[in-house]
């Protein structure tokens, strides 16, 4: 076991390599980790979810853009590829789920993808149904997953409006079903008058929006 | 003052009665006279006489125009999907010609005469010659092109780990744009097209304004210096999305004499003004999603704010929706905004 002001070294290297987009050296501290016996599962919550915590503000406040955030989350996959395998503790009991997808006729998903690389990182269970979705594939996804969450994204004025529509069939199914949406032609009134529970503007609020929507649900 | 007359009046530094109402108006249109979305991309002259009516019908000062965000996907290899279903409004990629710097290194320089659209695009334009309407070109600016051809998260992660790659692309996307500009004004006469260049992936939401001046700006100053050399006497740029931050570097770029940039949402009129008031005519900046939901109340007032704040404009204003107008738009809101340019419009 390294001591702890060794582990905290790694563990803020890790999260500097994430922040500076550096691929290949969230690589090699992520082995360095594993080798010198950092807990695994606590690099990837103090180290990686951390940065990307980071990351999303960085995003908010326009210092980061689309470019760096890709970048950023490469290095994230890269780290967690790694480091994943030895996660000791079994969190699939209390990781929240959420369930996303860009609406049937729009394919544009980048907006989609930051958000489902924010959730990752904050250690949500994610099912991507990706872009094009049709409405009735959130209906059964609902049913199989039971998430904690249906996140919908569109980017055209036209396929917004299937997204009241797949919020009116989920609600037919399950009254109680949390669901979030977003997009350029999208705003908080629009995503309220459509039924659903919450809005982000973007990537970076997504998954504060989401721990907001589940504390009001639970009180 | 009849359709063409108004805008062309605003263009050339006449007087106006009131000011132009420019609708973007393409799936709307087909709609609106019973033929499918797919029929303005696919059949121009279906797409010819479902806008020339649709026009007619409501009177505001769009003629006839082909075009689609997507431009540079097909005419470089790649495929492009027609929009087919209940929710879809555009064409859209389906296969794009690059994923790899291999792949570029094989980017052959298209035939403007031949590849992808651009047969029905010419087809488009004749038509229009036919019906002495102004004969206009639509594609995209360089860097929206350049995400048309290849990927926009590849394209993204290449402006950091792979500059000179994307180099390369924004060189044959340039040249190409160019060429294809040059087909136009060597078939109907330079003084004879009017050129819409749309500009939506270097958009704030998706790139930083370093970036845009890096990779953005020198390209597109060269091409529009291009061809504005060619004899055209103006463009429309429209500048779509959150561009504020891109504004000193659009004011920067010409335009003709004048020109128009159209705004989205994101940029305020009066913010636009000040930028590119004095350069440019100033058109927008009316949210499509707020003219398909609004109630007419609603967005007859917002038309009033928005003309209030572009009269102000010391080149001229044109009312203009941010974006295209939506397919499902309802008809009276289309009603509502030629009303408001009728009623708060003039000078």
């Amino acid at each position: 076991m390294p001591s702890v002001e060794r582990s905290q070294e790694l563990i803020k290297s890790l999260f500097e390599s994430v922040i500076n987009m550096d691929e290949d050296a969230a690589r090699v501290i992520s082995n360095a980790i594993l080798n010198e016996g950092v807990d695994a599962y606590s690099a990837i919550t103090r180290g990686l979810t951390a940065a990307m915590e980071k990351v999303g503000v960085l995003y908010a406040n326009h210092e980061y853009f689309v470019p760096e955030l890709l970048l950023c989350s490469d290095a994230l996959y890269a780290s967690l590829e790694i480091l994943k395998p030895h996660v000791k503790i079994d969190t699939s009991a209390f990781r929240k789920k959420i369930i996303l997808g860009t609406v049937e006729g729009d394919i544009h998903d980048i907006g989609k993808n930051l958000v489902k690389i924010m959730f990752e990182a904050a250690g949500w269970e994610v099912y991507d149904l990706g872009n094009d979705v049709r409405i009735s594939r959130f209906v059964e996804e609902q049913k199989r997953v039971k998430a904690d969450l249906v996140g919908l994204s569109a980017l055209m004025s036209t396929s917004m409006l299937a997204i009241p529509k797949i919020i009116e069939l989920l609600r037919a199914e399950d009254k109680g079903v949390m669901v979030m949406a977003g997009g350029a032609p999208l705003n908080r009134d629009i995503a309220a008058k459509y039924g659903a529970n919450g809005y982000a503007a973007n990537a970076g609020e997504a998954v504060q929006e989401a721990f907001r929507l589940l504390e009001a649900k639970s009180k | 003052m009849k359709v063409p007359e108004r805008l062309e009046a605003l263009l050339h530094g006449k007087p106006v009665d009131h000011i132009p109402f420019l609708t973007f108006t393409l799936g709307f249109c087909a709609k609106n006279v019973g033929i499918p979305v797919s029929d303005i991309y696919s059949k121009p002259e279906k797409s010819f006489l479902a806008q020339l009516w649709t026009q007619e019908q409501y009177g505001y000062d769009t003629t006839p125009f082909y075009g689609y965000a997507s431009y540079g996907g097909a005419e470089f290899g790649g495929e492009i999907k027609m929009p087919d279903g209940q929710y879809e409004q555009a064409p859209s990629h389906g296969k794009f010609s690059v994923y790899t710097e291999e792949d570029l290194a094989k980017l052959a320089f298209p035939d403007v005469t031949k590849a992808g659209f651009i047969p029905l695009a010419m087809e488009f334009s004749l038509l229009q010659k036919k019906y002495r309407m102004p004969v206009s070109l639509v594609i995209g600016g360089t860097f929206t092109v350049a995400g048309n051809v290849c990927p926009v998260e590849t394209l993204c992660r290449w402006l950091i780990k792979n500059p000179d790659a994307v180099h390369r692309l924004l060189r044959i996307v340039t040249d190409h744009l160019i060429a294809v500009v040059k087909y136009w004004t060597d078939t109907f006469g330079s003084g004879n097209v009017d050129v819409q260049i749309w500009e939506p992936l270097a958009a704030n939401q998706i790139i930083s304004p370093k970036q845009f001046e890096k990779y953005v700006f020198p390209y597109q100053k060269e091409m529009n210096e291009k061809i504005l050399a060619g004899g055209l006497h103006s463009l429309l740029l429209h500048i779509c999305g959150e561009q504020n931050r891109n504004l000193p570097f659009w004011a920067e770029i010409p335009m003709g004499n004048s020109g128009i940039a159209s705004f989205g949402r994101e940029v305020d009129i009066a913010t636009a003004i000040q930028y590119l008031g004095n350069k440019c005519i100033i058109a927008g900046n009316i949210e499509p999603s707020f003219i398909q939901t609004a109630s007419p109340q609603e967005l007859y007032k917002l038309c009033r704010v928005t003309i209030e704040k572009g009269k102000q404009a010391p080149r001229g204003f044109i009312l203009m929706p941010g974006c295209e107008t939506p397919v499902n738009t309802p008809a009276y809101n289309m009603f509502t905004m030629v009303k408001a340019v009728k009623d708060f419009g003039k000078y």
